[in-house]
């Protein structure tokens, strides 16, 4: 008579039936987050055809005292005081519509939006100040913004 | 009775070999005929042989899901021939408008007819949730339906908003950026679903081609699944919900209770309530001709009104797409008006919880809301409380979506429409 101890009861799980189960659905599981995780990532693109977030904003001589320039492909104002200048971003923080220079301070036309100069909100719907950008001068004399970098509305660049 | 020439001759080609071999049931001439002219045709079988005579009935379902699935059909066919004129590039963009425009034969009436359907789709869909609301027909055994539908409206907005964005005018830029930065107030993942949606920061020539993709193909395959779906499960949840009658059986076979040692017929396994389970056969009619006349009858009355408004109404196109000058106001799609308005409030509410929540109610109402008292009726009084949340609910957004559709002028500030707004000048 064969001796059948050894051999699991049907209820019990062999261990090879265990590593095929955890392996298999591992690999299952595996598979499944990867192929997600890989189309979601071929979706964000890496490249961006848009303008640059870091651009060359001419040589500070090109803005006279005391002016606000409104610079259209980069959707920001360029602003000068004295031999201070500083970047403030153009796009409302309530829903990305381009601001205006108003008299004193900015302005959105689509939902009504008041901005002090420095970018701080007035009035309207709005929930936070417009963004003030990184102004360096690069190493060819020229104002460098990087609107990567947001600074407090304090911070200046000095020429 | 003598027949019409047009039916005679139609019966001599039935008869005929080629007839023969494509009609495997002529013109039905008794009900054996009708039923088995709805049980061989491909396209009949989707619909019982025999419906109950509530299911007819205009005034129960007034046909807003079919009228809902023609619309769906109008899109896609108008919307096919679009393609051909049409090229998602933000040089060409609008210039293929204005070809449709002027240009191409019978262009103007196919956009006109593409963007009319999509707001009445919205209207129709959003209609017919509130009929199944108000009769109850959410409840056992059809919530899973009730929860393809709530999908089915979201994706009907969806595909609508990508649509919105590809005549590339400055209704369409202005409307996806106020609409995408609407989005983007979702916590933690807003700015990146945001980014994801656009495949940049800004709107432009990515956010196009990706709105384009998701607009003829990924969308309207989705929705064509999930329709097939929501209508299989019609058939197989019993056919169009009704008060429950006496001898109603809602069976549940476990499959795992049947003894495995047979084999099943197919009618021995099927679920759920059938058209025909305890049910006096004097309520059921033949579908043939009486359901499938009044579909077609129903479906000539939706492509009159498409055509009919196509005719007569321009689908609006404004100047081309300007990055730098937002028209004033700047509104989203009117379907997202009210959510732009409670976002004028406040950005968080408006753009994350109420809409957040609104989905999440609709999405566990029908396993929340279990009773099966009023079932299969209009407005019953078992049911005044649900009703009356769902209206309240209703009123708000109807009252919000017309606020900031009619009522809001430049700056997003008050304005009567029937007050002229002043002339805005463009440019500076």
């Amino acid at each position: 008579m064969p001796d059948t101890n050894h051999f699991p009861a049907e209820s019990e799980v062999s261990r090879r039936g265990f590593l095929e189960l955890t392996f298999g659905w591992l690999a299952g599981i595996f598979a499944v987050c990867a192929s997600a995780v890989g189309t979601v990532r071929f979706l964000v693109p890496n490249v961006l055809f848009e303008p640059s977030l870091l651009f060359k904003a001419g040589k500070a001589t090109d803005y006279p005292d005391g002016s606000v320039t409104f610079m259209e492909e980069e959707r920001v104002f360029l602003v000068r005081q004295g031999n201070t200048f500083r970047c403030l971003s153009a796009i409302c923080t309530h829903l990305g519509c381009t601001v205006d220079r108003a008299d004193h301070g900015y302005h959105c036309p689509c939902h009504g939006s008041v901005f002090d100069d420095q970018g701080n909100v007035k009035s309207g719907p709005a929930p936070r100040p417009l963004e003030w950008f990184l102004v360096t001068l690069s190493k060819d004399s020229r104002l460098l913004v990087d609107k990567n970098q947001r600074v407090n509305p304090d911070k200046y660049l000095v020429l | 009775m003598k027949a019409p020439p047009l039916k005679k001759i139609w019966q001599w080609f039935e008869r005929t070999r080629v007839g023969r071999s494509i009609f495997r049931v002529g013109l039905p001439q008794s009900n054996l005929e009708r039923a088995q002219a709805m049980v061989s045709s491909f396209l009949l079988h989707i619909q019982p042989a025999k419906v109950n005579r509530h299911s007819l009935r205009a005034s129960y379902s007034f046909g807003l899901g079919l009228i809902s699935l023609y619309l769906f059909l109008i899109l896609i066919v108008t919307g096919v021939l679009l393609m051909f004129y049409y090229v998602p590039s933000t040089e060409q963009a609008y210039n293929n408008m204005k070809d449709l425009q002027f240009v191409v034969s019978v262009g103007l009436v196919m956009r006109n007819m593409h963007r009319w359907a999509a707001h009445l789709m919205v209207i129709f869909v959003l209609l017919h949730m509130c009929r199944v609301f108000y009769t109850g027909a959410y409840k056992r055994p059809r919530e899973f339906n009730w929860v393809l539908g709530v999908g089915l409206f979201l994706l009907t907005l969806s595909l609508s908003f990508t649509g919105y964005l590809l005549p590339w005018d400055q209704l369409a830029f202005w409307a996806i950026t106020v609409g995408t930065n609407i989005a983007a107030y979702a916590p933690y993942i807003g700015p990146k679903l945001k980014y994801l949606m656009l495949g940049g920061n800004v709107v432009g020539q990515e956010a196009l081609i990706r709105f384009y993709a998701l607009h003829v193909i990924v969308l309207p395959a989705v929705a064509g699944f999930m329709i097939a779906v929501h209508l299989w499960r019609v058939r197989k949840d019993g056919g169009l919900s009704r008060p429950d009658e006496p001898g109603d059986t809602i069976q549940q076979i476990e499959l795992g209770k049947l003894p495995t040692n047979k084999t099943y017929g197919l009618m021995e396994l099927a679920r759920g309530m059938t058209p025909q389970v305890g049910r006096n056969p004097a309520d059921e009619v033949f579908a043939w001709p009486h359901l499938v006349f009044r579909e077609l009858l129903l479906f000539l009355l939706v492509v009159a009104m498409v055509l009919f408004l196509g005719i007569f109404w321009n689908a609006p196109l404004e100047q081309l797409a300007n990055p730098v000058h937002p028209p004033n106001p700047a509104k989203a799609p009117w379907y997202f008006l009210g959510l732009q308005e409670l976002v004028s409030y406040s950005a968080f509410w408006g753009g994350v919880v109420v809409p957040g929540v609104l989905v999440m109610a609709l999405l566990v109402l029908p396993y929340m809301d279990r009773d099966r008292k009023g079932v299969g009726r209009w407005f019953p009084r078992e049911r005044v409380v649900a009703n009356t949340i769902f209206t309240v609910c209703l009123v708000i957004a109807i009252v919000l979506t017309t606020i900031g559709s009619l009522f809001r002028g430049p700056n997003w500030s008050w304005q009567e429409p029937w007050k002229r707004p002043p002339t805005v000048t463009e440019g500076r």
